[in-house]
This record gives structure tokens, C-alpha cells and sequence, in this order.
């Protein structure tokens, strides 16, 4: 027999009464299903929110925005390959997607299991009291991740810190409390799921999730899915609209990434020139591309047109989700590389006239050797804009958008080097 | 293992894989730490969320369903001699709840709270999203009623025949 260590044996009034619970929608079927939803979709947003962290290859250059790369949380596994040039678009659409679509069944899923919030005893043995805390790391982290994530693609900078650490850290957060739950509650889950109700008991001394004494029902558990389904199927839509683009971004009707213009450069831009702070001079003729290698060398525009031009249809994919493929045209990295002598070249770093957080950016040895992969000049048959990176800019495949650099006066490459 | 078990309250299992997560856990608010002027702000959102979520926002939808589909329900329907063969109440809180999830996930660009970043990132405002939010509502609810409809038409028929044999 065990016994409670804490707290009378009679609970407060209000919540922390059985009889306060009133919904007949509860019950652990339901809790059962919407958490088996989540434990087959949540795992893919944790994948592809990690590989989204090695996409942007934090172990090159200045890559990692100061962010330590060496602590036993930095998953750092490979470098970033560029076949298929849509595996960022494809990556990131799914970890914004599914993540919009799971916030409703997340936000119902809570609401199925608040009675357990105002158990009494609040602690009925240590056992009890620590899967609490991991509840609340559990709860904690995953609003915390939801409410960051989704903020950011709404352009909501709301937050007093920066994203990028505050949602990578806090991930491992959520995986830890996610793991323990999932280890913790699997066989009740596939239980309440395999049996008939009648037959379910509660586990050691929980509050039934099941009002005890329901509320006459005036809408089915039916309805209840009808309703988190339908919310649910809506946002997959919106994610998905603004993921695929095109004839089909009027579904992302409510989400404001990725909106586009008429014309050859109507589509998305991610950074105006205007918001750069950069004097239009500085992008006129007095323009120099600057490369560093072997050699050193300063290109005019002209020049660069006068080497060989090659055109390819690539995506710019973003970390917010939206993504667009456009026909770009420009000189090869690796032609560039091998005007400054580098001919095997270990990375590039392109440094812009812009010098925000993304003013410079490095690539790896595949994006250096794809001959996809461009310092764009033109885009859909005319000049690039300013908007977009007039006069030149970085197009990769499958790299994220930001790693894309726009306005581009300096590239760096670096040999490999020969031990 | 008995005296763990029965201290402690659950197989020793279960403290392992505790701990375990906890470790795991720990590790990430270390990596916070390492821009130690976002802690505190990271923390508060933290703990801000979960308080929010679970002790004011669902005490407000409950109470919002309470006092308008919940009364609605208990003034009209309940009121009448006999209850109606199809109840309308789920065809009123089937959109409602759609509407109000779409709210409660993308509040900050209906109500254009993300409008100044958009405009100076992008050169773009679009403006209306409260208005294709109101018409996506507008939507709902009108396919909910068009679905009321047949589902009514649908069991007078029934009856109809129920009589007729």
C-alpha cells in the first residue's frame, strides 16, 4: 500500500475535485488517438528540424552565428549534399507544414488531459512527482517550440532573444521530455486504443481521464475530430501552399512568407534591398567582385558576363517554409575558383555589401564542385534586381535560402588542403 | 527492488529512463546558456507558456464555449417540447472550433501583428488578413449549415418512411 506524502486526503474545491470535470468528450481513447497522431508526426518535424541545422553546415566558416558548434547537442553529422536540388524545399516544407498542422491536435490533446493538472494528492510518491516535471518540460517545451517556430514564419519577432539558439536548444528540451513520454505512456496508449473502454482501468491511482459524472453530451467525439481534423487539414493546406509556390501559394491564404509580384523578379524576396542600409553607389560601376584564392583578382560585371554562363532552374528555400524555383543564370563557383587558382576547393565564403546577420555565408565542397551551383547574375532571362541581389548573387541547390547571399562584392576560397 | 519500489513508487525503470531525460533536458538549457543575455527571456516564455496555456487561456475557451453555444444549447434546445431529430449544436461548434484554431495558431498575422517586419524584410504589406480570416469563418459556418441541412432533410425522410410502413 502506498501511501501519499504530501497534502490531505481531501482535495480543494474546484478543479482538483473529480466532480469539477464535466466534458463527456474526455476520455482515454481520445487522448489515446491524438497522442498516437502526434507520435507518428512530431518525429518528423525533430528530423527535419535537425537536418535543417546541418543544412546550414554551422561547422564552416561563421556558419554558426557564434553559437558553440562543439557541445554534445550539436549534431553535426555530414555535409550538406545538393542532390536533389529540392531537399531543402522538400526538408523545411514538411518541418513548417506538419508543424501547423499538428498545433491544433497538440492544443486538443492538452485539453483532453488538463483534469490530470489538478490531480490531488499533487504528488502521490517521488515516482509520481518526477513524471510531473516531465510533464511540465514536456508541456513547456513544446508551446515554447510552437509558439517560437510559429511566430517566426509569421514574421511576429515578438520574442526578447534570438531564434535560432532559443528553438535549437529548446528542441533537445522538447526530445528529452518527448522520448520519456512516449517510453512512459506507449502501452497505456496502445491499450486504450486496442481494447473497449470497459475494460480500460486507470493506471496507479491517476484521475480518469473520463468525467465520472459527464455532462449530458450535446456533440459527439465525432465532432470533437471533425473539428480538430478540419483545423488541422486547413493549416496542412496553408503550409503547403506556401511550400509548393505558384499556381497553388493562394492556399497559404493566412500566411505571409513568400508573397510574390507579377514579372520576370516578382517572385519572393526574404530581404528588400531597402532594409540593407546600403548607399546605391556601392553597387554601381564602381562594383568589384573581389576573389581570394591562390591568387587575388577584382572582376567588373561586364567581366563576369564575358565568362562562361550556364542556366539552371533551382529552388531558393527557405528556413520559414516558403519556397520558389526560378531559372537562374550566372558563372559556376567552380570556374571562379579555378580563375583564382583554387582547382579543388574545400569551401567559398561569399561576403555581401550587407552586413546583417546573413552578410556572409560559407559553402562546403559540394556546393563548390555541383556546376549548378551559380553566382548568379540574371534570373528569368533579365538583370537581377536589387531586391534581388543586383549585381550578383550565390544560387546553390538545395541550400537553405539565407546561405544564398545576395549582393555579393567578396568570395574567399579556400583550398583543400594537402596533409 | 521492492523497498525502491515501494518508496520510490514505480519500477526502477522508470526513475533510469527519468533521469535520463532529465539529463538530456538539462543539456539543452545548457545550451542556452551560452548567450547568457537571452536566458532570463527564454525562460520566461518558457514558464509563461505553460502557465498561459493551461491557466488562462482553457479556463477562456471553456468559459467562451460555455456562455455562448453552451447557453444557445441549453435556452433553445433543451427549452423545446420535443428535441429536435438533428441537433444543430455541433453544426455551430464544428466551425466555431475550426475558426478558433485557426486563431489561436495564426492570431499574430490576422490581427497584422507581424505587418512592420514584413514590410521592412520583404517590401511587401499585404493587408486583409482579418478579412480572409472572417471569410474563411464566414465559410465554415455556411458549409456547417449546408451540411445541417441535408442531415435534417435526411432524417424527416427517414421518419417520413418510418410512417409510411
Amino acid at each position: 500500500m502506498r501511501m501519499p506524502f504530501t497534502g490531505p486526503t481531501k482535495p480543494p474545491p474546484g478543479p482538483f475535485r473529480d466532480g469539477f470535470w464535466r466534458s463527456p468528450l474526455r476520455d482515454q481513447r481520445l487522448t489515446a488517438l491524438l497522442g498516437l497522431i502526434l507520435l507518428v508526426g512530431l518525429p518528423v518535424v525533430i528530423v527535419t528540424g535537425l537536418l535543417s541545422n546541418d543544412a546550414y553546415q554551422p561547422g564552416l566558416g561563421g556558419n554558426a552565428l557564434g553559437r558553440d558548434i562543439h557541445g554534445p547537442l550539436d549534431v553535426y553529422l555530414f555535409g550538406w549534399p545538393t542532390h536533389p536540388g529540392w531537399l531543402y524545399a522538400l526538408g523545411q516544407g514538411l518541418h513548417v507544414t506538419l508543424g501547423l498542422a499538428l498545433a491544433p491536435i497538440l492544443l486538443v490533446k492538452l485539453w483532453s488531459v488538463i483534469p490530470r493538472l489538478f490531480e490531488w494528492p499533487a504528488f502521490r510518491d517521488p515516482a509520481h512527482a518526477l513524471e510531473r516535471l516531465s510533464l511540465a518540460l514536456l508541456v513547456g517545451s513544446a508551446l515554447f517550440e510552437f509558439v517560437t517556430g510559429i511566430f517566426n514564419i509569421l514574421y511576429w519577432y515578438a520574442f526578447p532573444f534570438d531564434f535560432v539558439q532559443a528553438h535549437y536548444y529548446g528542441a533537445w528540451v522538447f526530445i528529452a521530455a518527448f522520448a520519456a513520454h512516449v517510453v512512459l505512456k506507449f502501452g497505456t496508449m496502445r491499450d486504450a486504443l486496442s481494447k473497449r473502454a470497459e475494460v480500460l482501468g486507470t493506471p496507479g491511482g491517476a484521475r480518469p481521464l473520463a468525467a465520472p459524472n459527464p455532462a449530458p453530451a450535446t456533440m459527439s467525439r465525432r465532432a470533437l475530430l471533425a473539428g480538430v481534423g478540419g483545423a488541422s487539414l486547413l493549416l496542412l493546406l496553408q503550409g503547403a501552399g506556401q511550400s509548393l509556390g505558384g499556381p497553388l501559394r493562394f492556399l497559404a491564404f493566412l500566411l505571409p512568407r513568400g508573397r510574390t509580384r507579377p514579372g520576370p523578379l516578382g517572385f519572393p524576396v526574404n530581404k528588400a534591398w531597402a532594409a540593407t542600409g546600403v548607399s546605391v553607389s556601392s553597387v554601381g560601376t564602381s562594383w568589384r567582385l573581389h576573389l581570394h584564392g591562390a591568387r587575388t583578382l577584382e572582376l567588373t560585371r561586364e567581366q563576369l558576363l564575358a565568362l562562361p554562363q550556364a542556366s539552371y532552374d533551382l529552388p531558393i528555400a527557405c528556413v520559414e517554409g516558403w519556397s520558389t524555383t526560378q531559372h537562374w543564370t550566372g558563372v559556376r563557383l567552380h570556374d571562379l575558383a579555378a580563375l583564382c587558382g583554387v582547382h579543388a576547393a574545400a569551401s567559398v565564403t561569399s561576403v555581401s555589401l550587407e552586413h546583417g546577420t546573413y552578410g556572409r555565408a560559407t559553402l562546403g565542397h559540394e556546393q563548390v564542385a555541383d556546376p549548378r551551383a551559380l553566382l548568379a547574375l540574371c534570373v528569368n532571362g533579365v538583370n537581377l534586381s536589387l531586391d534581388h541581389g543586383f549585381p550578383a548573387r550565390v544560387i546553390a541547390p538545395a541550400l537553405p535560402g539565407v546561405h544564398c547571399t545576395k549582393w555579393v562584392s567578396e568570395m574567399l576560397f579556400e583550398p583543400v588542403s594537402v596533409a | 527492488m521492492r523497498r525502491l519500489r515501494c518508496t520510490y513508487g514505480a519500477r526502477p525503470l522508470h526513475l533510469i529512463g527519468l533521469v535520463a531525460s532529465f539529463a538530456l533536458a538539462a543539456a539543452g538549457f545548457v545550451g542556452w546558456f551560452q548567450r547568457p543575455q537571452d536566458v532570463a527571456g527564454v525562460l520566461e516564455w518558457f514558464v509563461a507558456a505553460i502557465v498561459l496555456h493551461d491557466l488562462v487561456l482553457m479556463p477562456l475557451y471553456a468559459l467562451l464555449d460555455g456562455i455562448t453555444i453552451g447557453l444557445l444549447h441549453r435556452r433553445v434546445l433543451l427549452a423545446r417540447a420535443a428535441p429536435p431529430a438533428i441537433s444543430p449544436t455541433p453544426y455551430l461548434r464544428v466551425p466555431a472550433m475550426i475558426s478558433a484554431l485557426l486563431f489561436a495558431v495564426l492570431f499574430p498575422v490576422i490581427l497584422g501583428l507581424g505587418g512592420q517586419a514584413e514590410l521592412a524584410a520583404s517590401g511587401i504589406r499585404e493587408h486583409g488578413y482579418l478579412a480572409r480570416w472572417l471569410l474563411a469563418c464566414g465559410a465554415l459556418f455556411a458549409l456547417s449549415g449546408a451540411a445541417y441541412t441535408v442531415a435534417r432533410a435526411r432524417a424527416r425522410a427517414r421518419a417520413a418512411r418510418g410512417r409510411g410502413h
